[in-house]
């Protein structure tokens, strides 16, 4: 009778530490949530919905000031796209690869590469942009080399860990026989796994695609050093030009910002938490698409 | 099997041409550093919007431009914004073609700097009044500060203190100061404010602490209006500025002239210009200029 008391008290304080760290995380992104929203808002209402997200002029220290962040937004995703044609290819190449190709004794190399290359902190990439990435560029390719193209190689590279790791679970994730009724049908290994296994591991090559964006969208410090940071209008947006993102905006003027150019600093990233949101929400539907199926 | 070796083979290659290629472009871009192509476009550096030394050089070479109660700082578009003077250092030395402007106490041989009108930017010019492209470093101070503070004032405005300031190449604005004597106090001073000023309040510092072994300091260098900004909310004792008060900020705070400081401009080391007329300084910054070739 004693030992069942004693195994219940046990388990409602295990019950209460694991609830209440669940309740530490959500009370964590509902105090960001709260912040961002309450001094953003504000400042979005003051500046006018229409010329704080559709007005491409930025003068935060021009009398009339003005607080325009399409320019930024638009950025922004020019930066995240470049950085999805360079990533995802090399990604995906590389997940199929040590997946379904690779020898045991390349994998024991390639694997803990890819690793390392997740946990390389991204002021050091930043670094390596400055000092390797943009000068490669201005000499190879045109330009000052402080351009959406460094940005988008740069975050090509840092989004690769993401996707190479998802995509090859997500592939070895493939049940066997689908794999064995394709060579039973005949098929070479090259179909079985790009007509047959790859179609069946999408749902997870997607999330890597997803979670890659989102890092690249997110990412500061590796872009403040290799994008140059010049608000461009946006007939004037060129790949070998410079450019200002959402983050490095807020990066670059946060600790000179006062006023209501701080908040609009604030309301910067409540479009970029926005921004964050929409991806979430469709890796959800996604990934409630996979399960229907 | 064989595919998977064949596989193996073609990343091999791959990554050997990489690094072939790698090693290839380091030659060439030794020998093109040689010859400086006057024709090529400038990349102009700039500070972010609202750091002292950009709010300063930008007012002194007009390139905020003011009408009637409008005030625009026509920087050109597609200039590169940096939020730091190493930053701008390390963009004008890996970039032939670049201009940029630092504080003259941090001119190193990284970059050349440059004369403006042909007065070189050194601190004799300075303090002459020949070079003007210069402003105040401040130190703000709510008014109610401790003993303790008080006292870490007096001794930047000593002989002792003025020296130091003489020695980091910024000028000395105390006309005749007076000799510290320590004071053996102890305490905490918190320190906030510009990048640029920072330098120079370390060496200050330390020496201060030489005297006084008991004083710790806490500094944070995050730019001069984050410093005054402190200094009013009374979160630092003292808040560092590299620009001029404005008018609302000037009625809370105390304000000490710690020294005058050069805005140097500064030009790659291959760049064969060495004076520039601030006319064009004003038009390269404004993108009225766009090539070397048509600054005189």
């Amino acid at each position: 009778m004693q030992n069942i008391k004693r195994t219940n008290f046990s388990e409602n304080i295990m019950q209460a530490i694991f609830f209440l760290s669940a309740f530490i995380s959500v009370l964590a992104v509902l105090a960001i949530c709260l912040f961002l929203f309450m001094r953003g808002i504000p400042a979005i209402a003051e500046i006018g919905f229409m010329d704080f997200i559709f007005n491409e002029k930025w003068g935060p220290t021009n009398t009339p000031a003005s607080y325009g962040i399409l320019s930024m937004i638009v950025g922004s995703i020019y930066v995240t796209a470049g950085a999805i044609v360079i990533g995802v290819p090399i990604g995906l190449m590389c997940a199929i690869f040590l997946a379904e190709f690779c020898p045991d004794n390349v994998y024991k190399f390639v694997k803990p590469a890819v690793n390392l290359l997740a946990g390389i902190p991204s002021i050091i990439y930043g670094f390596f942009g400055m000092e390797v990435v943009v000068p490669f560029v201005r000499e190879n390719m045109g330009g000052n080399g402080y351009s959406i193209m460094s940005a988008s190689l740069i975050l090509g590279i840092m989004i690769l860990p993401t996707i190479i790791s998802i995509s090859e679970s997500s592939i070895r994730a493939v049940p066997d026989n689908y794999a064995e009724g394709s060579y039973g049908l005949g098929a070479t290994k090259e179909e079985t796994v790009f007509k047959v296994v790859l179609p069946a591991a999408k749902s997870g090559v997607l999330t890597s695609i997803i979670l890659g964006i989102g890092r690249a969208v997110g990412e500061t410090m590796a872009v403040v050093m290799v994008a140059g940071n010049a608000v461009m209008p946006l007939d004037k947006i060129e790949l070998f030009k410079p450019i200002r993102t959402l983050t490095t905006n807020i990066v670059t003027e946060m600790s000179y910002a006062s006023g209501l150019h701080e908040s609009a600093l604030i309301s910067t990233g409540v479009v970029l938490f926005v921004f964050i949101i929409i991806l979430n929400a469709s890796l959800s539907l996604i990934k409630s698409k996979a399960q229907r199926n | 099997m064989k595919n998977s070796k064949i596989l193996s083979i073609i990343a091999l290659v791959l990554m050997l041409t990489m690094v072939f290629v790698g090693c290839s472009k380091e030659t060439p871009s030794g020998d093109e550093a040689a010859e400086f192509d006057l024709n090529k476009d400038i990349t102009v550096v700039a500070r972010d919007a609202a750091s002292g030394t950009r709010g300063a050089f930008h007012e002194i070479m007009k390139i905020i431009v003011k009408e009637n109660d409008t005030e625009v700082d026509k920087l050109v578009v597609g200039a590169l914004e940096f939020d730091g003077t190493d930053k701008v250092i390390t963009a004008v030395e890996g970039d032939e073609y670049g201009i940029g402007y630092i504080s003259l106490g941090s001119v190193s041989d990284r970059i050349k700097a440059v004369s403006v009108n042909g007065v070189e930017p050194t601190v004799e010019n300075v303090k002459s009044g020949n070079y003007t492209v210069s402003r105040p470093f401040l130190l703000v101070t709510k008014g109610n500060e401790s003993d303790l503070v008080k006292d870490f004032l007096k001794f930047t405005e000593s002989t002792e203190g003025q020296k130091i300031t003489n020695e980091m190449n910024f000028i000395g604005y105390v006309d005749s100061p007076a000799d510290y004597t320590a004071s053996g106090m102890s305490g905490t001073i918190k320190v906030a404010g510009s990048t640029s000023v920072a330098p120079l309040m370390e060496k200050l510092q330390e020496a201060y602490q030489e005297l006084n072994p008991d004083v710790t300091f806490e500094t944070q260098a995050q730019g001069s209006s984050q410093g005054i900004k402190a200094a009013i909310d009374g979160s630092y004792d003292v808040g560092m500025s590299s620009r001029e008060l404005k008018e609302e900020e000037a009625k809370e705070l105390n304000r000490h002239v710690l020294a005058i400081d050069g805005i140097a401009v500064i030009v790659n080391k291959e760049n064969p210009k060495s004076d520039l007329a601030s006319e064009d300084i004003t038009k390269v910054y404004k993108g009225e200029i766009t090539k070397w070739s048509e600054v005189k």
